[in-house]
C-alpha cells in the first residue's frame, strides 16, 4: 500500500468544527436563499395527520427559477412524520434528507422524474429541523416539529453508531493483537530456518494487517517527522518494493515475502527483518489500543480499504512473490464487512434502502471471491497467477467497483458533526 | 424532439443557444448563474465557477433539448463533431433496477445537454464523495445529446419485459465477411454521445457510466474523433480513407417516414424510435495508402477529390450505373461501393448514416489502428442485412475493411418532460 502521512485521528477531530463553517458556507451562497435554512415552502398549518402519523408531501419540480423543493408543510406536531417525495420535473435534484444539526436522520435517493413517489417516516421531536434538496434553487428549507415526543428516532440512530463503533473499536484491538501473535508465529519459523513453516506463517500472518490496514495507515512514530518513512508504521510494517524509500530501505512484511518466496532461502537478515517486524507490530498494538472511532471513520476507512483491493490486489502489486494477493483481497474485503456490520444498524435507520443494497453488494463480491478458494493453497485462495489474474480480475473489479461507489456515499449519512 | 428535429433544414436542428433556452426559462438571466446554479450543490466553494457568458452565442453554447414528444436527440441531429459510443451488459436480475438506471440516466442526460452538472463537484460536507466528475465544468452543452438503446438482452427472460419486445429486435445474423470479436459485439443498452467538444462527449459517458455501476458493467466502446457522415446543411466530412462518406444520406421528411422511423406495425410504445446498427470497422490505411488512384476511384466507384460518381463530374450527380465505358463494361464498377449499396440497386432501401472516424493507437504489428465507427439508424435492421449480405459477399473495399465489432438496439422514442427513456415498458 501507499504510505499515507496523514494522522487519521487528528483530521477526522478537526473535521466537526470544518463541517459547521462551510454547512453555513454553502448555505449563504446557495442561489435565492440569502437567510440559508430561514425559509420555508410549505403552508404553516401544522401537518395533516394520518394513521399516527404526520403527511407530508415534497414536490419536486423544474421551474424558471431552477429546480425547487415544496413543502405541503412546513410545520408538525411531535410523533411520526412520514414524507413523501415525488419528482415531478426536476432533472437537477436527486436526493433529498431531513437533517437536525447536520445530522442525517433519513433520506430519500434516486428521486428522477418519472418513478414513483416514495416515502420515509421519522419521528421527531419539538425543534428545528432542515429539509435538504441538494441541486435545488433553496437547498436548505427549515421544517418546524412542535411540542415533544417520547422516543425520539434521532437519539435512536446516534445510540446505534455509538454502539457500533465501540464494537468496531474492539474488532480492531482484537485483530492487531492477533497480528501479534501471528508475527510472533512467523519470526520463530524464520529462526528455526524452516522455509516451507516459514512461508505458511507468512501468508497466516498477512490477513490481520489487511482487515484493518486503514485505520493504522497514518500513524507516525512519536520524534519522527510526518514526511519522515523512518518512522511510519505503515511503511516500515507493509511496504511494497514498489514504493520504496530508498533513504529508508526495506522493511517488513513483504521484505520477508521476498526472501521466503523471491530467494526461498532464510539469511541473517531475513531473521533481522523477523526480529523488526515483531517490534513494531508491538508497537502498532499499543497505539492502536488508543484509537477512537467516528462513525464516518468506519465508513471512510471500509471505503478505503476497497480501494487498496482495488489498486493493489486485483492487480497483484501486493504479494509479487508469494502471489496469495486473493488472501489479502479476503482481508481487505473482511475488514470492509466488519466496519460495515458495525454501522449497519445504524445506516439502517437513516437509509435502509442502501444499507441493503451495500449488504447485497458485498454479497456478491464475497460469492465471487469464494469461488477462488482452495484449501490446499496457501492461505487458502488460489495462487493469482496472470492466467488466474486475466480471467478473474475483470468480474472481480468490477463487482468492487459497484460495491465501493455505494459503499463511499455511506460517510457523510452517517458523519457526526 | 420531433417539434424540432422534423425541420429537415435550418442550422442546428432542434437546437437553442443555452442563453436563448435560458432567456425562454425565464429567472437565469445570465448562463454564468446557470453554472452556479449548478454548483449550488458544491456550496461555497463553487462562487468562482460562474464566468460570466459571451456577448454572442456560440457554438459552446448549442444545447439540444433532451425531453419532447417525438424522436430522441441524436438521430436526425446534425452530426456534431465528436462522439463516445458505448454498449452495456446488464447485471442485475431486477427489472426494478433497471427502471431506476433509466430514469436517472435521462435526468442526468437532461442536465448534461444543457451543459450542467449531474450533482455536486465539491459537496460541503467533508466526507461526502462528488457525484459529478467536474472536468465538463466551464465547458458549455457544446450540442451534447445522449441517445438511449436497448439491446436484445433487455428482452430476454430476465426482466419479463419479452412481450414488449421491439418487432424487429434480434441479434443480428451472421453475414460475410464478418471479422467480429466477441469483446466487440453485442450489448443489453447503448449510449451514443456526440457532441462538438470530445471531453463533453467524454465526460457525459463516464458519468452515465459511473451511474450504472451495480446494474451494468461496460462491454465496448469507440471514441469517435471526427464525424463521417454529414447533416443536411453540413458539408460531406470524409472517412479514413480519404473518400467523402455520407453524400447520399436521408435527408427528406419521407425518407425518414419510410425508412428510419419505427412503423406503425411495430410496438406501440416503439412509436418515434428506430434501430441502431453500430459496426466497428477496421481499416487497413496501411494497405489503402499505397493502392493506385485509380484503383481507389474504382473500388468505391467516385472520384475521391470531390466525390462524383465515375459518370459524372459533380458530388451530387445522381450515378448512372447503366453506363458503359468504350469496352462494354460498367463505368461505375459493379463490384464498387457505391454501385452495391445504392438504394437504386437494392429495392429502394436507404439507411440513415451517422458514423464517426476512429483511431485507438496502434496495433500489434505497429500499425496505425484506425477505422469508421458505423452507426446507422433505420426503420427494420433488416434494411442493414440486406445491404450488408451483398456487400460482405463482393465489395471490392472488403480487401481493405473489416467489420470487428457489432450490435444493435432498438431506439426509443424521446421521453416527455416529468418522463424518462423507455419508461412505457415497465408500466402495466
Amino acid at each position: 500500500m501507499t504510505p499515507v502521512h496523514r494522522p487519521r485521528r487528528l483530521a477526522a477531530v478537526g473535521a466537526g468544527t470544518l463541517i459547521t463553517a462551510l454547512l453555513l458556507a454553502g448555505c449563504a451562497s446557495t442561489a435565492g436563499s440569502p437567510g440559508g435554512a430561514s425559509t420555508a415552502s410549505g403552508s404553516a398549518a401544522l401537518a395533516e395527520v394520518v394513521g399516527g402519523a404526520s403527511q407530508v408531501r415534497v414536490t419536486l419540480d423544474s421551474s424558471g427559477a431552477g429546480d425547487v423543493c415544496t413543502m405541503s408543510s412546513s410545520r408538525a406536531k411531535a410523533g411520526p412524520v412520514t414524507f413523501t417525495v415525488e419528482n415531478r420535473s426536476a432533472t437537477g435534484i436527486t436526493e433529498l434528507e431531513l437533517m437536525s444539526d447536520q445530522r442525517i436522520l433519513g433520506e430519500k435517493e434516486n428521486l428522477v422524474p418519472g418513478l414513483a413517489a416514495v416515502s420515509f417516516t421519522v419521528t421527531l421531536t419539538g425543534r428545528s429541523y432542515q429539509l435538504y434538496c441538494p441541486g435545488a434553487s433553496t437547498e436548505l428549507q427549515t421544517f418546524t416539529v412542535t411540542g415533544t415526543s417520547t422516543g425520539g428516532g434521532n437519539e435512536s440512530v446516534q445510540e446505534e453508531l455509538a454502539t457500533g463503533t465501540a464494537g468496531y473499536a474492539a474488532y480492531v484491538t482484537q485483530e492487531v493483537d492477533n497480528m501479534a501473535a501471528g508475527v510472533a508465529a512467523l519470526r520463530r519459523a524464520i529462526d528455526a530456518g524452516d522455509l516451507t513453516a516459514a512461508q505458511r506463517a507468512y501468508a497466516q500472518a498477512r490477513p490481520y494487517y489487511e482487515r484493518i490496514e486503514t485505520d493504522v495507515d497514518g500513524f507516525v512514530l512519536s520524534g519522527f517527522d510526518a514526511t519522515d518513512n523512518a518512522g511510519n508504521l505503515d511503511y516500515l510494517i507493509d511496504m511494497r518494493a514498489s514504493n520504496l524509500d530508498p533513504a529508508v530501505g526495506w522493511h517488513g512484511f513483504h521484505a520477508i515475502e521476498r526472501d521466503l518466496f523471491g530467494r526461498a532461502a532464510i539469511t541473517a537478515s531475513t531473521r533481522a527483518l523477523a526480529a523488526e517486524l515483531v517490534t513494531n507490530v508491538g508497537r502498532l498494538d499499543s497505539l492502536s489500543k488508543t484509537l477512537s472511532y467516528k462513525p464516518e471513520d468506519l465508513a471512510n476507512g471500509a471505503s478505503d480499504l476497497l480501494e487498496e483491493v482495488q489498486s493493489s490486489k486485483i492487480t497483484g502489486e501486493e504479494e509479487a512473490y508469494s502471489h496469495i494477493d486473493l488472501v489479502d483481497f479476503a482481508g481487505n474485503l473482511e475488514g470492509a464487512q466488519q466496519a460495515f456490520a458495525y454501522l449497519k444498524p445504524g445506516l439502517t435507520l437513516i437509509d435502509p434502502a442502501l444499507a441493503s443494497s451495500v449488504q447485497e453488494e458485498f454479497s456478491t463480491v464475497t460469492e465471487l471471491l469464494a469461488r477462488h478458494r482452495d484449501a490446499s493453497a496457501l492461505g487458502g485462495y488460489a495462487r493469482y497467477t496472470a492466467a488466474l489474474r486475466e480471467q478473474a480480475a475483470p468480474g472481480l473489479s468490477r463487482a468492487v467497483e459497484a460495491l465501493h461507489e455505494r459503499l463511499a456515499t455511506i460517510a457523510e449519512k452517517v458523519a457526526t458533526a | 424532439m420531433s417539434e424540432s428535429d422534423d425541420r429537415p433544414t435550418g442550422s442546428a436542428q432542434g437546437a437553442v443557444s443555452r442563453r436563448g433556452f435560458l432567456g425562454g426559462a425565464g429567472g437565469l438571466a445570465a448562463s454564468g448563474l446557470a453554472v452556479g446554479g449548478i454548483a449550488g450543490a458544491a456550496g461555497g466553494f463553487a462562487a468562482g465557477y460562474g464566468t460570466p457568458a459571451p456577448a454572442a452565442a456560440s457554438a459552446a453554447e448549442v444545447a439540444h433539448p433532451f425531453y419532447g414528444s417525438g424522436h430522441q436527440a441524436g438521430i436526425r441531429t446534425e452530426p456534431q463533431r465528436y462522439t463516445v459510443f458505448m454498449s452495456y451488459d446488464l447485471t442485475t436480475s431486477v427489472a426494478r433496477d433497471v427502471e431506476v438506471l433509466l430514469a436517472r440516466w435521462s435526468a442526468a442526460i437532461a442536465q448534461l445537454a444543457k451543459g450542467l452538472t449531474v450533482g455536486s463537484v465539491e459537496p460541503h460536507r467533508p466526507d461526502a464523495v462528488g457525484v459529478d466528475s467536474g472536468e465538463a465544468l466551464d465547458l458549455g452543452p457544446e450540442g451534447l445529446t445522449v441517445t438511449i438503446g436497448f439491446g436484445p438482452g433487455l428482452f430476454d427472460e430476465r426482466y419479463g419485459l419479452a412481450a414488449r419486445r421491439p418487432r424487429h429486435l434480434a441479434e443480428l445474423p451472421a453475414m460475410p465477411s464478418d471479422q467480429l470479436q466477441p469483446a466487440l459485439t453485442g450489448g443489453d443498452l447503448s449510449l451514443q454521445a456526440c457532441a462538438d467538444d470530445p471531453q463533453v462527449a467524454y465526460h457525459a459517458i463516464r458519468t452515465l457510466t459511473r451511474m450504472a455501476k451495480g446494474t451494468a458493467t461496460t462491454r465496448w466502446t469507440v471514441t469517435g474523433f471526427g464525424r463521417a457522415s454529414a447533416g443536411p446543411t453540413q458539408q460531406t466530412p470524409r472517412n479514413l480513407m480519404g473518400f467523402k462518406d455520407g453524400t447520399r444520406n436521408i435527408v427528406d421528411d419521407a425518407d425518414y417516414e419510410r425508412w428510419v422511423w419505427a412503423g406503425s406495425d411495430d410496438q406501440p410504445w416503439m412509436t418515434g424510435g428506430s434501430y441502431l446498427v453500430a459496426r466497428k470497422i477496421h481499416i487497413a490505411t496501411e494497405t489503402w495508402d499505397t493502392d493506385r488512384i485509380s484503383d481507389q476511384n474504382a473500388v468505391v466507384g467516385r472520384t475521391k477529390v470531390e466525390g462524383a460518381p465515375l459518370t459524372g463530374s459533380r458530388e451530387h450527380d445522381v450515378p448512372d450505373f447503366e453506363a458503359r465505358d468504350a469496352s462494354g463494361q460498367p463505368v461505375i464498377p459493379a463490384t464498387s461501393h457505391v454501385a452495391l449499396a445504392a438504394h437504386e440497386n437494392n429495392g429502394g432501401v436507404k439507411i440513415l448514416r451517422r458514423g464517426y472516424n476512429y483511431t485507438e493507437g496502434i496495433d500489434a504489428l505497429g500499425q496505425i489502428d484506425a477505422g469508421l465507427l458505423f452507426l446507422a439508424y433505420m426503420r427494420d435492421p433488416q434494411q442493414f442485412i440486406t445491404l450488408q449480405t451483398k456487400l460482405g459477399r463482393v465489395d471490392r473495399l472488403n480487401e481493405y475493411i473489416a467489420h470487428i465489432g457489432s450490435a444493435v438496439f432498438a431506439v426509443p422514442p424521446a421521453a416527455r418532460q416529468g418522463s424518462y427513456i423507455g419508461a412505457e415498458l415497465f408500466r402495466s
